[in-house]
């Protein structure tokens, strides 16, 4: 590579690096709109939180918001919900991921619709119709009763369980598609080499086409994830008030008691916490596959 | 001195002359004017009872948002770009948006309150509506008269037993809880709330919903994923109304009103006060009553209102006698220390 640049006269070797710059400069400015538009809609409104957050020139939202015992089990509560609700997905999303970057155009279509329209439909007609099917005389228990698989309706909502469901199915999508895109670039000769080699099935998937799909499974899950912790309709109304998350905590401290301040404090800490995570996650699973692929 | 003398009064004329053209002429009006309230039914029923007429007879477009939001009503005021002429405030909030000074006075030479009752008669927020938080129940599981008639009977559970849903909220609720435990209705406040929490205790494993929103309960009662509910009358009313087998216990119920407001640096707040003048009527508060059930607070009012609809509203003498006022100067300065152990009450397995 040197060579070849060391024989191209000088105005040449020139060119090849003003049109480098040229392009970065392009690449630079046709992003420009949107940078803007983080920075103002997102970075500053922020900061701006943060601020709110110390405003008074004391640290007391803070003191309050990692001490307070309500407050950390809130916490606690939120980040395994999200965490539960991530495994689900995953455990649910990786196969039809599978099947969709697999099967013949058709199925392709079906897949992809069924994938498709819960997530184009309001969350809230969604959370209203998992009320509907989960109640205790809803569709599933009058089903089951029906059938006389069970002698009393299950406890399907208005608890940990009708949250997960809720949360799961709103975004399996978020999930899928991520690992769906990694499956699409992965080489099939590699599996067949590898199957020509005498691999076991399991030991392909493990040693070939995880490590593989691992960008995919770790864009999913960081994105689940974060959007898991932020999650407010859905927890509120299909866990009938005994399943707390934070959002809801800060939305009341937000809208009912004006503690902006405090509101900011808890908000800075679901960040900073978050941010602590999504580390931690990449930097534990990031080299692990990424080698596994070498 | 002379010249001096003719230019005073000049100046007076003119002064007296701006007086005049003020008192006689309006401003101007606008193309239109933002209502902001809870939206569903409120919206229809505002529309049905005021608004279509307000705007027939002074022709300004009434544009209604939803919902009702405190913290963007102190954005709109503290940022000064205030997109509402008139709003609805949610059930705390009356007192301490005057406190906050977040609200335009009700003009009195505009607002003619003289047939609202003493209470009904704020300074700074116009009550449009009375509403109670009471008890319901499924008239299939419970037959009307051997139903719960009181928070000690919805208390007990052996002979009333069964699913209920409360709301997740302190407010009603601890109120609920005094009642239950044989506190008379006119000594409920100042509440005792290490006693009110020790009697939630006992309710707490037979709540298997705790609503956060107003239509929560009726559905919950429709679906009869609870047999025994707390909840807003106007929603009840509605589902009692189509047919669905559920009926209300007024006694112990908790009475509130419902306020609006003109939010400081309103554009157009004339027109907000003249349309809050146009709600004051209790012809049109009839209208109202009769789609919500939420009776306005004109002491006329239930005579313009089908006497079979009167028993359904909260401010029907026979109900009035049973229920109390809830106490917003309490909950004004308490609100915040109960929610918060409300919360840890209520995550406590």
């Amino acid at each position: 590579m040197t060579e070849a640049v060391a024989t191209l006269p000088l105005a040449a070797g020139d060119r090849v690096r003003r049109r480098h710059a040229r392009s970065v400069l392009g690449a630079l400015a046709l992003s420009t709109p949107a940078l803007v538009l983080l920075l103002v809609f997102f970075a500053l409104p922020l900061l701006r939180l943060f601020w709110l957050s110390v405003d008074a020139g004391t640290f007391l939202p803070y003191e309050k918001a990692l001490t307070e015992r309500l407050y950390l089990t809130v916490f606690w509560e939120t980040f395994k919900i999200a965490a539960a609700v991530t495994v689900l997905t995953l455990l649910l999303g990786y196969p039809v991921a599978y099947f969709l970057a697999t099967t013949t155009r058709l199925w392709q279509f079906v897949g992809f619709a069924f994938v498709m329209l819960p997530f184009w439909t309001s969350i809230l007609v969604r959370t209203y119709a998992w009320m509907v099917l989960l109640g205790r005389n809803g569709v599933v228990n009058r089903t089951l009763l029906d059938l006389g698989l069970i002698t009393e309706p299950l406890p399907l909502l208005h608890n940990f369980t009708g949250v997960l469901i809720g949360m799961v199915h709103v975004l399996l999508p978020y999930m899928i598609f991520p690992i769906y895109n990694a499956m699409r670039k992965v080489d099939a000769d590699l599996v067949r080499a590898a199957e020509g080699l005498g691999a076991p099935g399991y030991a392909v998937f493990r040693r070939i086409y995880l490590p593989l799909t691992m960008e995919g499974v770790l864009a999913g899950t960081t994105l689940v994830f974060i959007l898991s912790l932020g999650f407010f309709i859905t927890p509120a109304l299909l866990g009938g008030g005994r399943v707390a998350m934070i959002a809801v905590i800060i939305e009341q401290q937000v809208r009912e008691f004006l503690n902006w301040g405090f509101a900011g404090a808890l908000s800075v800490v679901l960040l900073a916490s978050t941010l602590v995570v999504y580390g931690l996650v990449h930097r534990l699973l990031r080299p692990r596959f990424a080698e596994g692929v070498r | 001195m002379k010249r001096r003398t003719v230019i005073a009064g000049l100046g007076c004329v003119a002064l007296s002359g701006i007086g005049r053209a003020r008192a006689q002429s309006e401003p101007p009006k606008p193309r239109q004017i933002v209502v902001n309230a809870s939206g569903g039914a409120m919206a229809t029923a505002l529309r049905k009872a005021y608004f279509d007429s307000f705007e027939k007879e002074y022709g300004i477009r009434i544009v209604d948002t939803s919902p009702t939001d405190f913290g963007k009503l102190r954005a709109m005021v503290e940022s000064g770009n205030v997109e509402w002429t008139v709003t609805e405030l949610g059930g705390q909030d009356a007192i301490r948006v005057a406190r906050m000074g977040l609200v335009e006075k009700i003009d009195p030479k505009i607002v003619d309150r003289s047939g609202f009752p003493e209470q009904a008669r704020s300074e700074t927020v116009y009550t449009s509506s009375l509403y109670s938080t009471v008890l319901a129940y499924r008239t299939d599981v419970f037959k009307p008269g051997s139903h719960p008639k009181s928070w000690a009977e919805f208390w007990d559970v052996k002979k009333f037993p069964g699913a209920r849903s409360l709301r997740n909220h302190p407010v009603d609720n601890l109120e609920f809880a005094l009642l239950a435990d044989g506190v008379p209705l006119d000594k409920i406040y100042p509440i005792d709330m290490d006693r009110a929490f020790k009697k939630l205790d006992e309710i707490k494993p037979h709540v298997t919903v705790w609503w956060t929103t107003g239509a929560q309960p009726a559905q919950l009662l429709v679906d009869k994923e609870v047999v025994l509910a707390t909840g807003w009358n106007g929603r009840f009313y509605d589902v009692i109304k189509k047919g669905a087998p559920i009926a209300i216990e007024w006694n112990g119920g908790s009475i509130k009103e419902g306020t609006f407001a003109i939010p400081k640096g309103a554009k157009d707040a004339y027109w907000g006060q003249k349309l809050l003048a146009w709600m004051s009527d209790p012809k049109r508060q009839a209208v109202y009553a009769t789609e919500l059930g939420y009776p306005g607070p004109h002491l006329e009012t239930t005579k313009y209102v089908d006497p079979k609809v009167a028993p359904q509203m909260p401010n029907y003498p026979e109900n009035l006698k049973k229920q109390f006022w809830n106490n917003k100067q309490w909950w004004d300065e308490n609100g915040e220390k109960a929610a918060e152990r409300w919360n840890q009450w209520l995550l406590k397995k």
